[in-house]
């Protein structure tokens, strides 16, 4: 079974670069303000999802797992 | 209330005068407060400045297209010599290719095999080598106690990381040089301007040729692989690969050189903040670096062109309109930015619009942000003052860049 994931965007950080949308389409879309949203965080694979945090241009995606809390990304912060 | 010394009358028109070039804050500010959206009838265009309406813009790439080489047919400005008008021709072509001008969809295709080069993540691998490029510069210039920080410094540092990312020898770096000042040009009001500009151009397309050949043969991890690994899975033409090699070098080099000249500038005439960074340098620098940006930008503005009719602020932008956004303009927009016209390196937050926002947000971000970092820092770790060696800067006659022409300054030495 896949573990559930806690996806957040930081929206003090998010500029709407909109990468994210390209590489987890299930996962994240834009809400009025052109910054991404998490519309399901089970819409995308843990891969897919770790991408599009690491590719964040700002840095504005964390990801962590929903039962334990282990934080994915950012490391170490 | 005593009388007052009448303002002389400004001319709201006039983006390219002395005045506007010296301090384009004050002026500016003069077309936030009548209207955000203003429209330059001199020029024929609209010039934004209020924070939000910038900010809106960006975000809303399928109606502000960036494609500006392809869509204007207006002049070059300033005017160029009638006979260079066929170079214009050239650097349209050369402009005209580059990621930066490109619109949805080839711009996601094309963005998304560069992007992954240029992450946070991947940015903060090369701290180091920035670190150690920042030491060995200062090293030589600290004792000669004056330096001319744009040519001798802030010029020198982006090339040697530009260099490194194209992975090319180390004695390439004074013709990668030579090729960057040419293509400064691109920015300049000199009336023969386009003949450095588009001999820097061919030159970068020549120098860059036979690495794109050698590199679709054998791949490495630089810069120019990457490029050329796209031209392999078509996302982008041979054309393509060399011009955007050409902006790596262009829009590494003139911006980071600008961070470093303003930012430094704007320490300087705020000794009580350059202290503040003295005091703690690692734990300032990054704040410090994005007040910089805030405060006095590389870049002033960029364009647009309206891909159809839309309302922004209460004005109608007819489809074909041209479009100035001033980023320099909404980073000290009152409503955003208690007290704007205040330099605090401590400021946060601080979402100023310097590297632009949506879908174009500017790809080297994280680099420029490093650079910023390890130079400001190191600076205030090394050097207790610095003075100032002119009356008065000056800069290039620029309505996208905030390019000073040299920043002089001399310090004291051995009382680090």
């Amino acid at each position: 079974m896949t573990r559930r994931l806690d996806v957040i965007v930081d929206h003090s950080r998010c500029v709407g670069n909109a990468m994210c949308l390209a590489t987890a389409p299930g996962v994240f879309a834009h809400n009025s303000d052109r910054q991404s949203e998490v519309v399901d965080p089970a819409g995308d694979t843990e891969e897919k999802i770790l991408e599009a945090a690491v590719n964040c241009p700002t840095g504005a995606i964390r990801v962590e797992v929903a039962e334990s809390g282990e934080r994915l990304f950012p490391h170490g912060g | 209330m005593g009388a007052r010394k009448p303002m002389p009358p400004t001319d709201l028109d006039d983006l390219f005068a002395p005045e506007v070039i010296a301090d384009p804050y004050s002026y500016f500010a003069q077309l936030r407060e009548a209207d955000p959206v203003y429209w330059n009838e001199r020029f024929q265009l609209w010039v934004i400045t209020g924070y939000q309406e910038v900010v809106w813009l960006l975000r809303h790439h399928e109606l502000f297209s960036s494609a500006i080489m392809k869509h204007s047919t207006s002049p070059p400005y300033p005017p160029i010599e009638p006979e260079d008008l066929p170079l214009f021709d050239e650097v349209r072509e050369f402009r005209g290719d580059q990621l930066v001008e490109q619109d949805r969809p080839e711009h996601l295709h094309q963005r998304g095999v560069v992007h992954e080069y240029f992450t946070p993540t991947a940015m903060e691998s090369w701290r180091p080598f920035v670190r150690d490029a920042v030491r060995e510069l200062l090293d030589e210039l600290e004792p000669l106690g004056r330096m001319d920080v744009l040519t001798e410094f802030a010029a020198s540092l982006p090339v040697r990381v530009i260099a490194q990312m194209m992975d090319v020898p180390y004695e390439h770096r004074d013709h990668l040089r030579e090729l960057a000042d040419s293509i400064l040009y691109m920015n300049r009001g000199e009336p023969w301007r386009l003949r450095p500009l588009t001999e820097g151009m061919r030159g970068i397309v020549e120098y860059a040729a036979p690495l794109v050949e050698e590199r679709l043969e054998c791949p490495g991890d630089d810069f120019i692989s990457i490029l050329a690994q796209g031209e392999k899975t078509g996302v982008f033409t041979r054309h393509q690969v060399l011009v955007n090699t050409g902006l790596l070098l262009f829009a590494g080099h003139e911006t980071t050189m600008n961070l470093i000249c303003n930012g430094l500038l704007a320490l300087i005439r705020h000794p009580d903040q350059w202290d503040r960074l003295r005091a703690d340098p690692t734990g300032m620098a990054r704040l410090a670096t994005e007040e910089c940006l805030r405060y006095d930008p590389p870049v002033k503005s960029t364009q647009r062109i309206a891909a159809e009719d839309v309302e922004l602020g209460g004005r109608t932008i007819r489809k074909g309109d041209r479009i100035r956004w001033i980023m320099a303009a909404a980073n000290r927009d009152p409503s955003v930015f208690p007290d704007p016209e205040r330099f605090d390196i401590g400021r946060q937050p601080n979402p100023h619009v310097s590297f632009g926002s949506g879908i174009h947000y500017c790809l080297g971000v994280a680099l420029a942000r490093m650079e910023g970092q390890e130079v400001f820092g190191a600076l205030a770790e090394r050097f207790p003052r610095f003075e100032l060696a002119t009356e008065e800067v000056e800069y290039q006659p620029s309505i996208q860049f905030r390019s000073l022409k040299s920043l002089p300054v001399t310090w004291k030495q051995g009382d680090r």
